[in-house]
């Protein structure tokens, strides 16, 4: 398919994820605690995708590699060394607002 | 748009309803925001019965990768369009999170403060996309918010003034 409104159910029922580097993808998956490697188009060079998905890889959460070296990533991978990704506390920003307004 | 429209409204789904009502701003180009913001919306009524909140939209102030200057005519563009709209809600708080439509806005009120109309309070989040540079929005809020968070500790380390609380999306 080419876009869908949604790709919760596909991620629910996936094993491995393979992907681009898009924020939105890279974190729906991990916070769906699925294995994902991050595929980066050497063309596209979008620095904005670099960042985070080096990021991951730093923290040990995803796999990473470009178009020519995903064949070699898939067989040499060992999943099991991926470290969950903690989830985002959007409370942390509502108590600094709060905070901001006097609201406390 | 999109993954900003996502962070958006993660960063608001702990917020009391003393933030309310609830004023969203979308660039004319935008479709698919609108559907996420009223979804979000419609679950937050089931909690909050007298929770409110409007759409606007304005022309959107640059494309991916616009010339510098194209850019700024079209963002002076959406100033023309902004400004009447914040004057219209004077906001007491704006929250942004990098789109270039907050760029216009942000503007806008900013300059409402210095006319002494209204003082509103600029909170920018920057996208969690963002871990080592700032995105072109955030590097020119940087200077006209109140308040700017960003969500990894080497952003913090470049830009002393900003907050960091971790990541909050």
């Amino acid at each position: 398919f080419r876009f869908k409104e949604s790709l919760a159910e596909d991620l629910q029922s996936a094993e491995l994820v393979i992907s681009h580097a898009g924020a939105g993808s890279c974190l729906e998956t991990l916070e769906k605690g699925k294995p994902l490697i991050v595929v980066i188009n050497d063309k596209l060079m979008d620095n904005h995708q670099l960042e985070l998905a080096k990021q991951l890889h730093r923290d040990g959460c995803v796999l990473y590699c470009n178009c020519s070296t995903l064949v070699e990533t898939l067989q040499s991978m060992d999943l099991s060394a991926l470290k969950p990704f903690p989830a985002g506390q959007p409370e942390k920003f509502a108590s600094f607002l709060d905070k901001v307004f006097g609201l406390q | 748009t999109g993954g900003h429209t996502t962070e958006i409204l993660r960063l608001l789904s702990c917020l009391s309803e003393s933030y309310s009502p609830r004023h969203y701003v979308l660039a004319d180009s935008d479709k698919m925001s609108e559907a996420k913001i009223c979804s979000f919306e419609q679950k937050r009524a089931e909690t909050f019965s007298k929770s409110q909140f409007t759409l606007d939209r304005i022309p959107r102030s640059r494309e991916v990768r616009q010339s510098w200057i194209s850019s700024v005519v079209t963002t002076l563009n959406s100033i023309f369009f902004s400004l009447p709209l914040t004057y219209k809600r004077k906001p007491d708080l704006i929250l942004c999170n990098g789109p270039g439509t907050c760029v216009p806005v942000c503007l806008s009120a900013f300059l409402l403060g210095l006319l002494r109309i209204k003082r509103t309070i600029i909170v920018y989040v920057e996208s969690i996309c963002r871990v080592e540079t700032l995105s072109l929005s955030g590097k020119i809020l940087y200077y006209f918010s109140d308040y700017f968070i960003v969500q990894w500790p080497e952003l913090k380390k470049k830009y002393p003034k900003s907050v960091y609380l971790g990541r909050i999306v």
